[in-house]
């Protein structure tokens, strides 16, 4: 039973990562229907922004994540403008083709850059903590309530805000939304900044708790925050959350009983098996209509 | 004899390339798991050929079989496989959801061959098919690989022959058509995933076929050779001779294998960061996706419309998919917010 809780932990630490990222996701499929293959590209620039620059204000974690996000609005904002808005009014497929085309530009300038070893963050891991049944780390914790607390930001500004209003406007209807006299465009920036600031400050949360990272850290992680985005249904930011929590727990609790090793085999099996079963997501009754984005 | 390699690579992946026209240019599928069924390809030429593995190597089956039998088989394994994947992907799921399903099932796959050593001997791979039949046919070794590029290239005439004849049969147009508008297609009666579905297996015996030759050619296959990337090239290709003509992807390969690939091989690479030149290379082949995408999604030599005998030949219509040429229209006026204009009046 103790493995068990102890899985269950780290599972519920995994999952607060992927729900930021999910939500980053599912954020910016909801403003601009674009599935969006360079996203974990976010999260390894936040990562390796936080690395270029934990040394500058002495190795303080809480700085290291504002620069990550920092650096992954920047990445949000540069990849809305000069790509998304490009190809507006193509078909999906093509923008989709087109942002993997950025990932594997992203991830090799960051080999050219940083080379194509792993490196590390230099702070501490802290210590162990018994809490109940689990068993967490400093930096577990730090991760957990890190994402809680963002996550409820994300909640107080879509329900509560002008800004959030307008984002799920925009989300419903671009065109009405323009008409209605929203800056529809502005407010599709800002929300891929919005987008990018969660992703990279997910990635750095994502490097600090894995320990070492490369280049490829985003991308591997993009088919984990797929498969949690899919579980809630995209579009859908509050039950991409209920997503990441189901498809943490399940990987890290398989992973437990198996061979932790396997953890990313069952990952995309169950992506496919969702896509075949409940492409909606699984808090939706299943849907008679096919999905044909 | 370095072009003669290079040559010999280059065919193989035009065959490569001609199967993955079938699937995303004709049927309109954009599908990742593709590399995987060269990987396996290639993997089932080697286990079924170089005979039991020595001590400390392990991999499944290792028959001694001659080397064009086992490259039946190993297509037949591969079409399996695609039958499998295709009858769960292309059942339903259209566009980016076929997309990320595939890249799923590819991913699975290949973190399976890799973490999973009974398969393919995980990261070290398989290896030992040097040159088969050079002793029987009694050639020396430059002459041997000689061979092999006339061999491949009768093949890509073969494939290209074939392809050529089926993009002009009934079954080219009903792809096409499913393609452009695939509830117009059904409406008109035509089985829409039985024919997504032949393109799929096609597409995926042509890869299979591709995996021996690569097997024959490299004489060694494990995971660093088909990691995820390999197969953008093989899109870049694609997309720069025209998507969806024979002609056009063919020449598209030679055009960024020799003219690109070649080229950039002489970037500076500095010893102390060995990584540069290939990476410089896989970031200008991500510049070239996104810009070909942007300003010439219907490539060099785009698709040519069909044309109906033995009446006037109707108006010429748009190069390349409907979709792409109405978003064309579109794209004259980025600034405004097309959308808008037509709510509000």
């Amino acid at each position: 039973m103790t493995t068990f809780f102890v899985s269950v932990g780290i599972g519920l630490s995994t999952a607060a990562i992927l729900s930021l990222s999910a939500v980053a996701f599912t954020l910016q499929y909801a403003v601009s229907r674009v599935a969006n293959f360079a996203h974990g590209e976010f999260l390894t620039v936040g990562a390796y922004a936080a690395y270029s620059g934990q040394a500058l204000f002495h190795q303080n974690v809480a700085a290291a994540a504002v620069i990550a996000a920092l650096a992954g609005a920047a990445a949000g904002l540069v990849l809305n403008v000069a790509l998304i808005e490009q190809f507006r009014g193509r078909s999906a497929i093509t923008v989709f083709i087109a942002t993997l085309g950025v990932a594997l530009i992203v991830e090799n300038l960051l080999v050219i850059i940083y080379g194509a070893a792993n490196v590390s963050y230099t702070f501490a891991q802290g210590n162990l903590h018994h809490i109940g049944p689990f068993l967490w780390t400093t930096t577990d914790i730090e991760v957990m309530i890190s994402a809680l607390a963002v996550a409820g930001l994300i909640y107080l500004l879509l329900q509560r805000t002008r800004f959030g209003k307008a984002v799920r406007a925009v989300s419903q209807d671009r065109a009405l939304a323009q008409v209605s006299g929203i800056p529809a465009r502005r407010i599709v920036m800002q929300t891929w900044a919005l987008a990018g600031a969660v992703a990279g400050f997910a990635g750095f949360m994502l490097a600090l708790t894995i320990g070492t990272f490369s280049p490829t850290l985003g991308f591997s992680f993009l088919l984990l925050t797929i498969t949690a985005t899919v579980a809630g249904g995209l579009g859908r930011p509050y039950a991409t959350l209920g997503g990441a929590l189901i498809v943490g727990l399940m990987l890290q609790i398989a992973g437990t009983y198996t061979s932790s090793e396997y953890e990313l085999v069952y990952a995309f099996l169950l992506l496919v098996i969702l896509m075949l079963f409940r492409p909606n997501g699984v808090f939706v009754r299943r849907s008679t209509v096919a999905v044909r984005a | 004899m370095y072009w003669v390699s290079v040559f010999t690579e280059a065919g193989i992946f035009a065959i490569l390339a001609l199967g993955l026209d079938v699937i995303w240019g004709w049927a309109g599928d954009f599908d990742l798991m593709f590399y995987g069924y060269l990987a396996l390809g290639s993997y089932m030429t080697f286990v079924l050929t170089i005979g039991k593995p020595p001590p400390s190597v392990e991999y499944i089956i290792g028959w001694h079989l001659p080397v064009v039998l086992s490259m039946v088989l190993a297509i037949a394994a591969v079409v399996a496989l695609a039958a499998i994947i295709g009858a769960i992907a292309l059942r339903n799921l259209r566009e980016i959801y076929f997309a990320v399903t595939t890249l799923g099932a590819v991913s699975a796959l290949y973190l399976l061959v890799e973490i999973y050593t009974p398969l393919f001997d995980g990261y070290n791979g398989v290896y030992g098919l040097i040159n088969p039949g050079q002793t029987a046919l009694n050639l020396t070794y430059n002459g041997y690989r000689i061979g092999l590029l006339v061999v491949v290239f009768v093949l890509l005439f073969l494939a290209y022959l074939l392809i050529q004849r089926l993009s002009r049969s009934p079954f080219g147009r009903m792809l096409r058509s499913v393609r452009e508008d695939e509830r117009a297609a059904a409406a008109y009666g035509r089985p829409v995933f039985s024919a997504k579905y032949r393109a799929y297996l096609f597409g995926a015996a042509l890869a299979g076929l591709t995996g021996c030759l690569f097997a024959v050619f490299i004489s060694a296959f494990n995971p660093s050779a088909w990691t995820p990337q390999e197969l953008l090239v093989i899109y870049a290709a694609i997309l720069v001779g025209g998507r969806g003509n024979p002609r056009g992807v063919i020449l598209g390969v030679f055009v960024v294998y020799i003219g690109f690939i070649e080229l950039t091989r002489f970037l500076p690479s500095p010893a102390s960061r060995p990584d540069f030149g290939p990476a410089m290379r896989q970031v200008l082949i991500g510049l070239m996706i996104i810009l070909m995408l942007r300003f010439r999604p219907q490539g060099l030599f785009p698709e040519r419309p069909g044309r109906d005998r033995g009446e006037q030949p109707a108006e010429p219509r748009g190069p390349g998919p409907l979709a792409l040429s109405a978003s064309a229209a579109r794209d004259a006026a980025p600034d405004t917010e097309p959308d808008g204009e037509g709510s509000a009046g």
